[in-house]
């Protein structure tokens, strides 16, 4: 009897653990008002804007359902999946760790890794329950004759997915540390409404502060909804996810010595640094929106592609000003995305937006490449362009006419859609808690003439 | 046996140790506890909790085919004995071996099973989900769960939530999974807690079949009428120490108590 049990069973009791707990159904429930009522808002929202377009085509091509409805709606699953879902991976471990069925859990033929895999496996499928009423809200979208883009929305599920289970293998491993399911509660909640703290007081700060402001779980998912697949980021992501369930099964069995855990975790910690700086280094991003708006036209594209020398570029601006903002969403992240050499470096990231008041070049930004140099206080592509084209001594790409992005304006009565969150969606969940519920079929063979009282 | 599980080596089933004539004459207070064909020995168990001494150089030995009591007070470190032999807990120092081989600690599932006392596991479960699990993962047959379900009494719950169990039959449960276990030695905490005389019995018929299997048993019990009725040998532990060891006549003999019982022998000792 080596470790070569069967996986099915495993995971079979783990799934029948976290849907037996009532964390899971609670959830449900309180996602279904928070969906249904963000997808409501935001519907009418986006019906107003399409109402104010319908004399403007200008004002309909910025319309876009991603910003407009499905980020808005998968806000409220983010907001649940911060708060709500550590209560549910805890369970996943935190019932057995309780009652003491751990002590037999960890003598059965499963290695702490295959078992802290099969917990995490069912944390997914808790996941997916979870996002019920996040599709379901993208079905009544669409059946409102919305429109949802393919890559868009499979982009930002992903990106929710990713969280999700950073969320489960982080409420893992804080189970696996912690005695009581509450210490454990209390761990994941420092990490998830830590990264809140993260962005309300240190990001946009310059230095030390911007480096830690990157640790925050919630930075990850904007890139998604942004409509980036950020190859660093989805590697990282896994990265982190691995490197917590490995934690998680280091300090999973009770009768390892602590030195020894210990030692482990710092192996594991170790591993999930060298991985995650690995995975910053990997810039392959694609633009998976459908108004290529991390992207800059196709010709300036592949014109930039092929400039092969470094470009540097020193802007005198410090990071909370709108100017660098604006800047960095225009220009800069885009020409990390074309050039395959670019080295951004904010000259300005010591002082504070009051103390440059005063210092005349505070604003420029010096463009360098191949030992020339420029400078602009600009921050259109319409400008900064031209200005590398210049510096590079290349042409100007010539004008491409494409499809351009047309904007889905819809003015849809989106009220039916509260009796679906409100009522029918509830009770389909209270049907389907009652019947996970109800008593088994007993296996006949399992009572024979010796097995009755 | 590198590479090969070690719980397919199977023991020799030899005698039990009751109503076997013994050696009388002075001991130590752990002589008796080590036998030479043991299945299991256990030498110098040392566990430490801070300043708290909870096991002092326990040595003893299981052998194959018998029930032996671990003997004790509440608080005399029988669960913590258990549990460190199962490799639940981290000895200080000490050695375990199977056969007379080592056994490392994360080897020790393959051989030995614990079923801890005042366990509920997979509360929200019902008990035939908990048993198909345990006999899905040892690939236990339907008719071998049947057997199990018939021994300890259980088919009347089989549709109830673990939760929702007496006390007595959540016992019974962890029984059933011990039982689904191929493990050639079961160490139990407390089996008899929670159960009546007649009860008790009947656990106590159903725990000597499962020597009949080949396998040990080996039983921490602070009812000393109870462990009388059911094991063959003794270990007495009280303050993380052995006081005495060995069947009860050794006990007896090294008492000078010829027709003392077991708690008369062990209010002796400790």
């Amino acid at each position: 009897m080596g470790l070569r049990a069967p996986l099915r069973p495993l995971l079979v009791k783990e799934l029948r653990e976290i849907l037996g707990g009532r964390a899971l159904w609670a959830m449900l429930l309180l996602l279904c008002p928070l969906i249904g009522y963000s997808f409501f808002q935001a519907a009418a929202l986006y019906g107003e804007a399409s109402s104010a377009s319908s004399d403007s085509p200008v004002l309909a091509h910025g319309l876009s359902p991603l910003d407009g409805v499905l980020v808005p709606s998968f806000g409220a699953f983010y907001v649940a999946v911060t708060l709500l879902f550590p209560f549910v991976a805890i369970r996943a471990l935190g019932g057995e760790k309780e009652t003491g069925a751990l002590r037999l859990l960890v003598q059965l033929p499963y290695r702490p890794s295959t078992l802290i895999a099969a917990k995490l496996m069912a944390v997914l499928g808790a996941w997916l329950l979870a996002s019920i009423p996040a599709l379901s809200a993208l079905a009544i979208w669409l059946m409102l004759g919305g429109h949802a883009d393919g890559f868009e929305t499979l982009n930002l599920f992903l990106g929710h997915l990713l969280y999700g289970l950073l969320v489960g293998a982080i409420a893992l491993f804080a189970m696996a540390i912690s005695e009581s399911a509450a210490t454990a509660a209390i761990i994941t909640l420092a990490f998830t409404i830590g990264s809140w703290v993260l962005d309300f007081t240190v990001a946009g700060r310059p230095g030390l502060l911007a480096w830690i402001s990157l640790l925050s779980l919630t930075q990850t998912l904007h890139t998604f909804e942004q409509g980036l697949l950020s190859i660093g980021l989805v590697l990282g992501l896994a990265a982190a996810i691995c490197g917590f369930a490995a934690l998680a099964a280091v300090w999973l069995p009770p009768g390892v010595p602590f030195n020894a855990k210990l030692v482990r975790s710092v192996m594991c910690v170790l591993a999930m640094a060298i991985m995650l700086g690995a995975a910053t280094r990997v810039r392959s991003s694609l633009d998976v929106t459908e108004d290529r708006r991390n992207s800059f036209s196709i010709t300036d594209q592949q014109a930039l592609a092929r400039l092969g020398g470094p470009l540097v570029i020193n802007v005198h601006l410090v990071p909370e000003d709108p100017r660098y903002v604006d800047l960095q969403r225009n220009v800069l992240s885009k020409l990390e995305r074309a050039m395959p050499n670019v080295a951004v470096r904010l000259t300005g990231d010591r002082q504070t937006f009051a103390a440059s008041a005063g210092d005349v070049a505070y604003g420029e930004i010096e463009y360098i490449y191949s030992a020339r140099r420029e400078t602009t206080r600009s921050t259109s592509p319409r400008e900064v362009l031209p200005l590398i084209y210049g510096l590079a001594n290349v042409e100007l790409p010539s004008a491409v006419a494409t499809d351009e992005y047309p904007g889905y304006p819809l003015t849809a009565k989106a009220e039916p859609a509260l009796l679906w969150f409100f009522v029918v969606l509830p009770m389909l969940i209270a049907v389907a808690w009652w019947w996970t519920r109800r008593a088994p079929r007993i296996n006949p063979r399992y009572v024979h003439q010796g097995g009755q009282p | 046996m590198d590479g090969m599980p070690l719980s397919m080596v199977r023991p020799h089933v030899s005698a039990r140790y009751a109503g076997q004539p013994s050696e009388h004459g002075k001991r130590t207070p752990g002589a008796g506890a080590i036998s030479r064909n043991g299945l299991l020995q256990v030498t110098g168990l040392t566990k430490r909790y801070g300043d708290d001494v909870a096991l002092s150089d326990v040595a003893f030995s299981v052998d194959a085919g018998e029930v032996l009591g671990l003997i004790g007070p509440n608080g005399a470190g029988k669960t913590t004995l258990l549990e460190t032999v199962a490799g639940l807990l981290p000895a200080d120092s000490g050695e375990v071996a199977w056969l007379g081989r080592p056994l490392p600690p994360h080897r020790r599932r393959e051989t030995v099973f614990y079923l801890p006392d005042g366990v509920r596991p997979y509360q929200d479960q019902f008990v035939a989900h908990v048993l198909a699990f345990f006999a899905a993962v040892y690939a236990r047959s339907d008719a071998q769960v049947a057997d199990a379900v018939a021994a300890v009494g259980l088919a009347p719950v089989l549709a109830k939530r673990v939760q929702s169990l007496s006390k007595g039959y959540g016992r019974r449960l962890i029984l059933a999974l011990g039982l689904l276990t191929p493990h050639s030695l079961l160490l139990m905490d407390e089996p008899f807690d929670g159960f009546d005389l007649k009860q008790t019995r009947e656990i106590a018929q159903t725990l000597r079949q499962v020597l009949g299997e080949g396998r040990a048993l080996m039983l921490a019990i602070h009812q000393l009428a109870d462990a009388e009725k059911v094991c063959d040998r003794f270990v007495l532990l009280s303050g993380g120490r052995i006081r005495g060891a060995g069947t009860l006549a050794d006990l007896r003999a090294r008492t000078g108590l010829p027709a003392a019982s077991l708690e008369d022998v062990f209010l002796a000792l400790t």
